[in-house]
């Protein structure tokens, strides 16, 4: 016989302080009421003798015995008294099953020859659990716990072991790597929490880590076993690609592609890069490369391949052949198409405005005569030039020294030979523009709306002012190839930033990169502020990230795409390749190997339902004899019937 | 006392059609509603006497002269208004078990004034523990209840109950006799019986109406109990158990007996009420039964 949750001193203590203060309650209860009455003088007529003057004395002892051993059953109750010796008391244990994206593998002797391979290596880890399971002593409880990156617990600590075994049976390869430090700590906690004996703490896996997560420093817990999975297979994988535009050529796709050898043998595989209006290698799809590599032991291999295209598809890469482990043979990646910004200009002069239009490849710039205007057939934006159309484009517009009856934004001055005040260079459409000295021969000053852009003014007032909304406009209220700023680098600057913010999807830089689960690390531009990130799932929600020494650093627990927003530039990671381990974890020598052989039986019998049962019976059995159920009783069997007597 | 009215206006229409009794003859102007054996200026013939010197002329029997030659005198029933007085134990033995007993007391004062002030009777009002109490006399009509209220509000329980000399007092500073309603619990260490034999013996019909709380007949403590005399602060250690109790609700019950035997023997009425019984069922019932009002 042994306490499971208390131990024999503790329970002394405790009942020993329990029964101190019921004593105390119980004389205090039962020590000597004072009661004023009406008279005395029926007291004394129905001659009571007086009690003796031992004030403390136990009138009930039969009560107080009562509760104190109601209480001592209920205290047994608590400690969990049990029949049986202590070594056979039930144990709880912690499974932890390994469910990395590596058990995904095939295991066996033919893992790498894909038509005789047997099952994976999650199926053998699976059959291992399962025999631990039934070499466990049957009033063992068991928490499986599933370990990637992430430490998932599956069952409480069950009694039931088909519960678990079922558990064990739907646990999947995930998509990440194993994280063995988090799984073994919160194993050893989650048993410190449990109020029984501790078991063992399991793992069932193949123990490859990430490189940097697996921490010499690591406490190995002391009841630990492991039960190895062998995992002998050769694995070569892509690792990452990368696909951005060419700075010079924005026609031009640079795509890096980056494999590793994971295993222990030097293996040459071939690269397919394709391209495609479909995912699956679709009939259409166009074979970009197909390179042949030869990929050392334990490392990585990059490969650089241009490709020119402005539609939209996806790009494939595959490594062939097959291994055991087929899963980061493929990858796919989506590109977006190439937009071009059309600009119909209408001007009588278009020299003057040719050399701003046209230095960007991504502007296709029409130049027409003003009588050729034509509405709803301009483009994505118009530019009027001293022009006043017969009726008002629908698109974007630039108005550039406008008739003042004709001015989208109304003329408030017309003013000749004025000096220029100043840029508003705290906005996008006015930064980097420094050029200040110079005079206005002739110019409009505008009437500003409360929610207009201030971009250039005099002291008069805005010549330069934009209106964000559906469409936006910009007028200058003076043709800028026909000032002093025709020779400033402002002029340039202004039509740049202007188109980028009439426009700003099609000047968006893309950086797309197909990687693994896990945590995402991107360096940022110094410029980007805080304010201006967004990370989304492809779901549209939102992923919680941090900003860390000028780096944005998201974690992804599941295969998806999540694209960042950092001002001008879009992040598109695909996160669809699997996590893998580098380095394999170093089972500690003093953990116990191997699935045990003997099934321990017997075990000790808990009779605490029985204690609290009759704990409780103990006390009500107590106030219905001694308690106020009595009292109230006895008030009702001497209720007052005297009307007889009135009359 | 709560802030409750004493009496709701229901219960108080209940009580317009009750009247108070009593069953002695009481001299008196004319004007009640009881008849008395005393002869005065009725219409209703009683008897004849002898004619003295200095009877009033108008009231010889010519009729009897003529026939007979010798004078007598016709003497005529009257209806004569006899004072109703009530009297208020406001000891501080009627404050025990939080004033159950006083309130009580005070609200069956006020029915009774009621029913009074309906016929037009003369109530007066005494309160008393250890000497009597200030008196307040209402009369005419239902209109002047709302005094009376304010009269049973303002009483406040004080002092030790001594009926020897409340009685010794009253029946000096009150010469006419009349109906006596004494409200109390009668828990007088000194005895009330004499007291009370002492006002029926000097004419007064008595009505005794002896409240009690539950706990004061049947206890409910069990234990060891110091228990304190609530006039004297007197006290006393005992253990109580069932035959205690047992024996205490007998000793109670001998000395209502003994209340009961001596208003019987004096002609007068007793009622014994628990103040758990409510108060329209004590007055349509008790007080109906033994003739208190009808």
């Amino acid at each position: 016989m042994h306490l499971l949750n208390l131990t024999i001193s503790q329970f002394l203590v405790l009942f020993g302080s329990v029964s101190a203060v019921m004593l105390a309650l119980y004389l205090l209860d039962r020590s000597r009421r004072r009661q004023v009455v009406s008279t005395l003088r029926f007291w004394v007529a129905a001659e009571q003798p007086a009690p003796v003057s031992r004030r403390k004395r136990i009138q009930q002892p039969w009560s107080l015995i009562l509760q104190l051993l109601s209480i001592g059953f209920l205290l047994l109750a608590i400690a969990q008294l049990r029949f049986g010796p202590q070594a056979m008391a039930p144990l709880d244990h912690v499974l932890i099953l390994e469910t990395s994206a590596w058990m995904g593998a095939h295991s066996g002797a033919g893992g790498n020859d894909r038509t005789s391979r047997g099952g994976t290596l999650m199926d053998e880890a699976r059959e291992r659990a399962k025999a631990y399971v039934h070499s466990v002593p049957s009033k063992d409880r068991i928490m499986l716990v599933r370990a990637d990156a992430l430490t998932t617990p599956a069952t409480a600590f069950e009694p039931d072991h088909a519960r678990v075994e079922a558990a064990i049976d739907a646990s999947q390869p995930g998509a990440t790597a194993l994280n063995i430090d988090e799984a073994l700590t919160f194993a050893r906690q989650i048993q410190t929490q449990s109020g029984r004996r501790s078991g063992e703490i399991v793992f069932i896996g193949t123990g490859r880590v990430v490189e940097h997560e697996s921490s010499p420093g690591m406490r190995i817990p002391h009841n630990l076993r492991v039960i190895p999975v062998r995992d002998s297979v050769e694995n070569c994988g892509l690792r990452k690609i990368s696909v951005r535009r060419a700075s010079a050529e924005p026609d031009l796709w640079e795509i890096y592609v980056t494999a590793r050898n994971y295993g222990a043998e030097r293996r040459s595989v071939n690269l397919v890069l394709s391209f495609g209006p479909t995912p699956g290698g679709a009939p259409a799809a166009v074979r970009i490369a197909a390179q042949r590599l030869v990929l050392p032991p334990g490392l990585d291999r990059e490969v650089t391949v241009r490709y020119r295209t402005r539609a939209a598809g996806y790009l494939e890469a595959t490594l062939l052949p097959h291994d055991g482990f087929a899963r980061d043979d493929h990858a796919t990646l989506e590109i977006p198409a190439q937009k071009n910004l059309t600009v119909g200009v209408y001007s009588d002069q278009p020299e003057l405005l040719r050399p701003v239009l046209t230095a960007s490849p991504r502007v296709n710039a029409a130049f027409r005569k003003p009588s050729e205007y034509r509405p709803g057939k301009d483009g994505d934006l118009v530019v009027l030039d001293r022009f006043r159309p017969s009726v008002k484009p629908e698109c974007d517009s630039i108005w550039i020294d406008p008739p003042a009856e004709g001015s989208p934004i109304p003329v408030r001055a017309r003013l000749s030979s004025v000096p220029f005040a100043q840029w508003l260079s705290d906005h996008p459409l006015g930064a980097g523009l420094r050029a200040k000295d110079f005079r206005l021969d002739a110019t409009s000053v505008f009437e500003r709306a409360p929610d207009d852009i201030r971009i250039g003014e005099v002291q008069s007032g805005p010549v330069v002012i934009a209106r964000p909304g559906k469409p936006k406009i910009v007028v200058f209220g003076f043709h800028p190839g026909l000032s002093v700023l025709r020779y400033e680098l402002a002029t340039p600057l202004l039509f740049a930033n202007i188109l980028r913010w009439m426009a700003p999807e099609i000047f968006r830089r893309w950086d797309l990169s197909t990687g693994s689960v896990g945590i995402v690390r991107t360096a940022l531009d110094s410029d980007v502020q805080d304010s201006a990130l967004k990370v989304i799932s492809d779901q549209g929600t939102p992923v919680p990230f941090t900003v860390r020494d000028g780096s944005l650093v998201f974690f992804s627990g599941t295969p998806g795409t999540v694209r960042v927003l950092a001002g001008d530039r879009e992040y598109v990671y695909s996160l669809t390749l699997p996590q893998l381990g580098e380095s394999r974890w170093q089972i500690p020598p003093e953990a116990r190997r191997g699935i045990p052989r003997v099934p321990q039986t017997g075990g000790a019998t808990d009779i605490w339902p029985w204690l609290a049962l009759v704990g409780a019976s103990g006390l009500l059995a107590e106030w219905l004899l001694f308690g106020s159920f009595r009292q109230r009783r006895l008030r009702r069997s001497s209720a007052p019937v005297v009307m007889k007597k009135a009359s | 006392m709560s802030s409750t009215p004493i009496l709701d206006r229901e219960f108080l229409e209940k009580l317009e059609r009750l009247t108070l009794q009593w069953q002695k003859s009481f001299p008196g102007l004319v004007g009640g509603h009881n008849s008395s054996r005393f002869a005065g200026a009725g219409q209703e013939f009683l008897d004849h006497r002898n004619f003295h010197h200095g009877d009033d002329l108008r009231a010889v029997n010519w009729r009897a002269y003529l026939r007979l030659e010798k004078l007598f005198l016709k003497m005529f029933q009257i209806e004569p208004r006899v004072p109703v007085r009530m009297l208020i134990d406001n000891s501080r033995s009627m404050a025990t078990y939080e004033a159950v007993k006083f309130d009580y007391a005070r609200r069956l004062a006020g029915a009774l004034c009621y029913v009074g002030l309906v016929r037009l009777d003369t109530i007066e009002i005494h309160s008393f523990s250890d000497r009597l109490g200030q008196r307040f006399v209402c009369s005419g009509g239902r209109h002047r209840f709302g005094p009376v209220v304010e009269c049973l509000t303002a009483m406040r329980t004080e002092g030790h109950t001594n009926f020897v000399s409340v009685v010794r007092q009253f029946i000096s500073n009150y010469a006419q006799r009349g109906l006596l309603i004494v409200i109390s619990d009668f828990l007088d260490d000194q005895g009330c019986e004499r007291a009370l034999q002492y006002l029926a013996d000097f004419g007064h019909e008595l009505l005794i109406i002896h409240v009690w709380a539950d706990d004061d007949r049947t206890p409910p403590w069990d234990g060891e109990l110091e228990l304190e005399d609530a006039e004297t602060n007197e006290r006393i250690k005992l253990e109580l158990d069932k035959p205690a109790r047992e024996r205490y609700t007998h000793a109670f019950d001998s000395y209502s007996n003994s209340l009961q035997r001596m208003a019987v023997r004096t002609g007068g009425r007793y009622v014994g009420i628990s103040t758990s019984q409510p108060i329209e069922e004590v007055v349509f019932g008790p007080l109906v039964r033994i003739r208190g009002i009808a």
